[in-house]
């Protein structure tokens, strides 16, 4: 009887020896979507996986969206024109270079010409981002997800450089940019962006670098943001934000959610000198859970075209644009540096060409000549450590360029 | 004494129904060994229709017998029958008592039919005491005398057993020893079943009624023939057989939720939700315009909620000989109830040196629901002969949810609107109208044919479930305003409207079978080896179509102002939806190979089970985002060896000794392996395709000790290693919603101990069972105060508990019968420690659920032969569900005391 027990957990363990020689690991294989090549660019239709250049004084109509693959280059000579149908988007996940000339812009723009009708550039995973004298218009809007599209989007920490560009009639965000990114943008001129919501310049989650002679106007939210990751705190987000004009922002989105000239929160630095605000809804607005320790500011000119402005759902509501500089909702305090008018006329930056447009609609035609007239009081009173002038406009000829 | 009078009416009523010429027979059947009362017993006259079954005292009365003489037949499953002759004269009221014996059962011949009669606590006590494997079973008749409406409630009071509650529902998942319930099964007659909740793998237990159950079984070991995927264990929920004799049970009942004592419930138009999105009516490439969507399902109002109400039925008998049996089940209830919640998002707080956890947002979040649940559940059941028995069952299951969630949300760190201390700020408004519906069908036909008489046992199964969830047109509408730092306020400005048609499914096929040997091995001695396999194949999808509609500028292009919805302008900002790319779009499937070898060696003493299993799975998704990525579609395979091996020695013929090791594994969800967002409530969780399936070793030891019937005491230890848990981590908060993704942080260890003890004293009884359970594990956290290095966070490992694990469960219940008045009373006490519910970012801090206490109260009486009054009142100590981060509170929920007042009526 004993040995019949005995064969029976032999049998067992034997069986047990053979089954296991079938015991197989996991394996997790991503082999089924085969990412298809990409295309040499050529004049016309295009559409798909591309990479190349797009040539001078060639005409381009993106029929569908066109991604650029990681380890691919999309680049322009001067003088490339690019139509954008059919809602499409461009996704960069390797390099994009714009490079375009005072005299001859590379443009993007939409079919219809209408703000909010192609997707933008969305380079969450791009490699490297180079845009410099280029005109991007009326972008923004949903993908086909629903989601709302920034016109130009980075998630990872690379160089992201942006000069001397116009992005005109866009939607939602202008530029979004995040996730460590180190940005350079210089003499940008940002207009009449966002449809009730959308900052002109966002930027989070640790990125560092420069925003300097860009000239913001009409935003729908704020002009420039600055935030670091709400849930991890460090690496923190440090800007220099110097010498931009930033006129009437901050409007569109009601005066629940009022938009600033330039807003620092959630964990981030700023370094905010010799910057115009005119007619923006809230100022400088420094938040109670920014570093404030490290952030620093002086020299900014505030102006204001009205003594006060009607809501534009509340007409009862009469807003005094001079008293939200630094609002009374954020920390920011007036700076001995600071120019900051009391009334019509004081302090008057005197613009080229203003014309006192306070609220506007997106799309808004931008007529303005934000250059300076002589005698501006911005003329010499600048932090010199960044520019003897106030605003985007300078006298030393580093400044805005349009 | 009204009571008294109203029997004595009764009584005269009755017999004069009778009439003089007919004779009755009344008396009571109990266990001749125990003398306890049983409870279901059949009572008739051979070649006659009728006859009476037991009540719950183990009373019986057969009223209008035409006089003569008779066989009458006493049977109960499990029991030797009774037989005897009786003679009756006209008018007689004749009295008579029997005592039944409990048949010994074989170890060594295989048998199509039950041993007991499942039903009844003694049977669940054999059932615990017999199995090969350490077990806990609840009763029909534990369950109905408890305050218990469906399974979730009845599953509370099972030993080292907690219930998860999700916040604004009633009741949710099993918990067995403290895991959460991704590491447990459930099943429906020992069949899985498909969810039609696109997150659980599960069925939520409170849709269950717990009148269709006959029992529910906990196992929390496995042997090699059930399936491998339970770490902590599996609950069987065993829907009613069809009963020998003519069965008939109804109940109704109505109840009221206390919550609604001081507040109102919210409501809206039902009938304004449309059950097609615009593409689906009118093809892809529809332009929608403003004028599609309904605005009365948005538009909220107040009113008093109507009482719940619950109604239920039972009937079942055999034709054909008693060859054909069925019985069918229908349980009706419609709920009204509501959460009273607070949701608060923490962020780390810059202006403390160690970033400890802030409230970022506060969220006050009101809901009312309406649940309607419907069950019906059938079976049929032919037995050829003794040696063949085929039987069909299906489970039908209904859910209709209607639900409102108004919530304010104010911004405490600034958001977009800027804060200066207490008050002020924006504030948010979000409110939402919810309808959906869940269908579940589950079709099992099941043969078990003895093949050689008395020694091989062949059995197989075809399984067909189906499970679909349709949330037409949920709605959306958020608006704002501020609070100025001078306390003046905004006017509402209208931010968004979502509007969201989702459809989702799950549907199995499923084959298996199985052969037994069974023989003798001299007098004391057996031998039974088993072997078998299952093949599963599962599909999934998930499809949504979302529209957002955001309010139209105003003249000069700002944001305008909100009144109320029929006046509101709003623009489609997707007009075509989303159909074709949502982000959480998917089809998914799995395909479940297994097969096994099982022994089952009885030598006097001492039983061994074991064996071993080889499950094969094969995983695999398919998306459709915006931009084409590799990541749109995956596959996973792997097999697992499972082996187990189970002792049982019998000390006494009153205890036992176990000791059992086996290896079980638990794959995740294939929703969690989808890297597209599931919404939740209030968490949305990004799957994660590289999280790794999990793997456990368990030791598990028992003493057992049953020294009376009703009785039973046991302890016992056990010992898990966790490799590769699922657990959920943060990744962000957007707009008060949290955002988590599953993934592995490495082995936990979990262990832990348990004591049950059950007794009567007299009319009294008491039952409790205490768990505690100790877990283990590391997970890689940001330590903010080290700042950064070369711009990434520094990074640290933290020890904690595993993710849903509770330390201290402890379940106490009085049990109060008087054989006299026929009257039950129970009170039902459960008591939970905290638990970590999500773990947080940063080092030193993690979410936990805090202890929770609940009561409840239960009593019936018999006022009739027929009728039983009933009382529930559940959740006394009216319980608050708390997540803290340490001191932050970051949720609460509350549900408040429900009540309900009822009958049952049985033939």
């Amino acid at each position: 009887m004993k040995a019949k027990y005995i064969y029976i957990l032999l049998a067992g363990s034997l069986l047990a020896l053979t089954l296991n020689s079938c015991k197989k690991g996991e394996l997790t294989t991503f082999d089924k979507i085969k990412i298809p090549t990409a295309n040499p660019l050529a004049a016309g239709n295009i559409s798909g996986f591309v990479k190349g250049t797009l040539l001078s004084g060639k005409t381009y109509t993106v029929t569908a969206d066109l991604t650029v693959k990681k380890g691919d280059t999309l680049s322009s000579q001067p003088g490339a024109i690019v139509m954008v149908k059919n809602n499409a988007q461009i996704t960069v996940q390797g390099v994009l270079q714009l490079i375009g000339t005072k005299d001859q812009p590379v443009y993007f723009n939409s079919d219809s010409n209408k703000p909010g009708t192609w997707g933008g550039f969305q380079c969450d995973t791009a490699q490297a981002i180079t845009i410099k004298w280029t005109h991007v218009d009326n972008t923004g809007g949903p993908d086909k997800s629903g989601s709302a599209r920034g016109t130009l989007k980075v998630k990872k920490a690379i160089n992201v450089d942006i000069e001397d560009s116009w992005f005109t009639n866009g939607q939602d965000d202008l530029m979004a940019l995040g996730n460590g990114a180190k940005v350079t943008i210089l003499r940008n001129t940002i207009s009449s962006s966002g449809s009730t919501d959308g900052e002109g310049i966002n930027l989070k989650t640790g990125v560092t670098g420069t925003v300097a002679y860009n000239v913001v106007f009409s935003q729908a939210g704020s002009g420039i943001k600055l935030e670091t990751s709400s849930s991890i705190p460090f690496p923190q987000t440090e800007v220099y934000v110097y010498n931009n004009t930033l006129v009437s922002n901050g409007w569109r989105r009601g005066s629940a959610e009022p938009g600033r000239g330039v807003s620092v929160g959630v964990n981030a630095i700023g370094h905010i000198y010799n910057n115009i605000f005119v007619n923006d809804y809230h100022g400088i607005e420094l938040f109670d859970d920014g570093d404030l320790v490290h952030t620093t500011y002086g020299n900014n000119l505030f102006y204001a075209t009205v003594d006060t402005y009607a809501d534009l759902v509340d007409p009862n509501l009469k807003i005094d644009i001079r008293s939200n500089f630094y609002p009374a909702s954020g920390l920011g305090k007036p700076q001995p540096t600071d120019l900051i008018s009391t009334k019509i006329g004081n302090y008057d930056p005197l613009f080229v060409q203003f014309d006192g447009t306070v609220a506007a609609p997106n799309g808004f035609p931008n007529t303005n000549n934000f250059r300076l007239q002589s005698g501006s009081p911005a003329f010499g009173t600048g932090n010199a450590k960044y520019n003897q002038d106030i605003g985007a406009y300078t006298t030393d000829g580093k400044g805005n360029q349009h | 004494m009204s009571i008294k009078n109203y029997l004595f009416i009764l009584f005269i009523f009755l017999s004069s129904v009778a009439a003089a010429q007919t004779a009755t027979l009344k008396g009571q059947i109990i266990d001749g060994q125990t003398k306890e009362p049983l409870s279901g017993a059949f009572v008739h006259f051979d070649g006659k229709n009728g006859g009476s079954v037991t009540d719950a005292f183990g009373h019986y009365s057969i009223s209008g017998i035409a006089p003569g003489t008779y066989k009458l037949k006493v049977k109960y499953v499990g029991f030797t029958e009774y037989e005897g002759k009786i003679t009756f004269t006209a008018g007689q009221s004749a009295m008579l008592n029997v005592s039944l014996l409990e048949k010994t059962e074989s170890l060594k011949a295989v048998k199509v039919y039950g041993a007991a009669n499942a039903e009844s606590e003694a049977s669940s006590r054999k059932s615990e005491k017999n199995a090969d494997n350490i077990t806990n079973v609840l009763s029909a008749q534990a369950m109905q005398r408890s305050p218990d409406i469906n399974a979730a409630n009845a599953l509370a009071r099972v030993s080292a057993i907690t219930i998860q509650r999700n916040s604004g529902s009633d009741e949710a998942y099993a918990i067995i020893r403290g895991l959460e319930p991704r590491y447990n099964n459930t099943l429906v007659n020992g069949v899985k079943v498909t969810s039609p909740d696109p997150v659980s793998r599960f069925i939520s237990l409170s849709i269950v009624p717990s009148d269709l159950l006959e029992r529910v079984e906990v196992s929390k070991t496995l042997t090699p023939e059930m399936e491998g995927d339970a770490i902590g264990g599996t609950v069987n929920l065993v829907f009613k057989d069809a009963p020998e004799y003519e069965y008939f049970k109804a109940n109704g009942s109505i109840g009221y939720s206390a919550i609604f004592f001081n507040r109102k419930f919210d409501d809206f138009q039902q009938g304004a939700v449309q059950s097609k999105s615009p593409t689906q009516r009118f093809g892809p490439n529809y332009v929608a315009t403003p004028g599609y969507f309904s605005r009365s399902n948005l538009d909220f109002t107040k009113k008093n909620a109507p009482p719940t109400s619950l109604l239920g039925f039972t009937y079942g008998r055999r034709f054909l000989n008693n060859k054909l049996g069925f019985i069918i089940a229908d349980s009706y209830q419609n709920q009204f109830y509501g959460t009273n919640s607070q949701f608060n998002v923490a962020e780390p707080d810059i202006h403390v040196s160690n970033f400890q956890p802030v409230i970022s947002d506060v969220a006050n979040r009101a809901y009312s629901t309406q649940q309607l649940n419907n069950g019906l559940s059938g079976h049929l059941d032919y037995k050829i002969d003794e040696n063949n028995k085929i039987s069909l069952d299906n489970v039908f299951l209904y859910t209709r949810l209607a639900q409102t969630r108004l919530s304010i949300d104010t911004s405490i760190l600034g958001g977009n609107g800027g804060r200066k201390g207490p008050g002020t700020g924006t504030v948010y408004n979000d409110d939402r109208s919810f309808i959906q519906n869940q269908y579940l069908e589950n079709l099992k036909l099941n043969g078990k044919h003895v093949i050689i008489d008395k020694h091989l046992l062949f059995d197989w199964s075809g399984v067909y479930s189906n499970a679909m969830q349709q949330a037409p047109d949920r709605a959306d509408l958020s608006i704002n305003h501020l609070i100025n730092p001078d306390f003046t306020r905004t006017v509402d400005y209208y931010d968004n409207i979502t509007r969201i048609w989702e459809k989702s499914g799950n549907k199995d096929l499923s084959a298996m079978a199985n052969l037994g040997y069974k023989t003798g091995l001299g007098d004391n001695s057996s031998l039974e080896i088993k072997a078998g396999g299952l093949y599963r194949h599962s599909t999934r999808y998930n499809h949504q179509n979302e529209y957002i509609l955001k309010a139209a500028p105003t003249a000069n292009g700002g944001k305008s102002a909100f009144t109320d919805i029929y006046s509101s302008d709003f623009i489609v900002y997707n007009q075509t939806g989303t159909d074709q790319s949502d982000a959480t779009n998917y089809t998914a499937y799995e395909n479940i190979t297994a097969g096994y070898g099982e022994f089952k060696l009885t030598v006097d003493k001492l039983d061994v089970v074991g064996g071993v299993r080889v499950e094969g799975t094969e995983q695999g998704y398919h998306t459709n985002p915006v931009v084409l990525s590799i990541y749109s579609d995956a596959k996973k395979t792997y097999t697992d060896l499972l082996p187990s091996l189970q002792l049982k020695y019998k000390l006494t013929e009153k205890s036992n000794l176990r000791a059992s090791y086996f290896k079980s594994i638990a794959r995740p969800a294939l929703f969690e392996l989808v890297p597209t967002p599931t919404f939740g409530q209030s968490t949305d969780v990004t799957g994660n395709p590289n999280v790794q399936h999990t793997e456990a070793n368990n030791y598990d030891l028992r003493y057992e000790l049953y020294p009376e019937k009703e009785e039973q005491i046991f302890v016992g230890a056990f010992y898990k290693d966790i490799k590769n848990p699922i657990e959920f981590a943060l990744n962000d908060s957007n707009n008060g919603q949290l955002n988590t993704s599953p993934q592995n942080f490495g082995t936990a260890k979990v262990a832990g101990a348990e004591i049950v003890y059950s007794k009567y004293f007299g009319n009294l009884g008491v039952s409790g069972n205490y768990t505690y359970t100790y877990s283990n594990i590391k997970s890689p956290k940001d330590v903010p105060e080290a700042g950064s290095v070369d711009g990434k966070p520094v990074i640290k490992y933290q020890s904690r508990p595993l993710q849903g694990q509770t330390g201290d469960v402890f379940n106490l219940s009085l049990l109060y019968k008087n054989d006299k008045q026929k009257a039950f009373v129970q009170l039902a006490y459960t008591y939970t420690s905290k638990t970590l519910s999500l773990v947080y970012p940063n080092y030193g801090y993690d979410y936990y659920t805090q202890p929770q206490s609940f009561l409840a109260l239960s009593a019936e009486k018999q006022v009739t032969k027929h009728f039983v009054l009933t009382t529930k009142v559940n959740n006394i100590l009216n319980t608050p569900t708390t997540v803290k981060i340490n001191n932050l509170i970051q949720s609460k929920d509350l549900y408040n005391v429900s009540f309900n007042l009822g009958f049952r009526y049985s033939l």
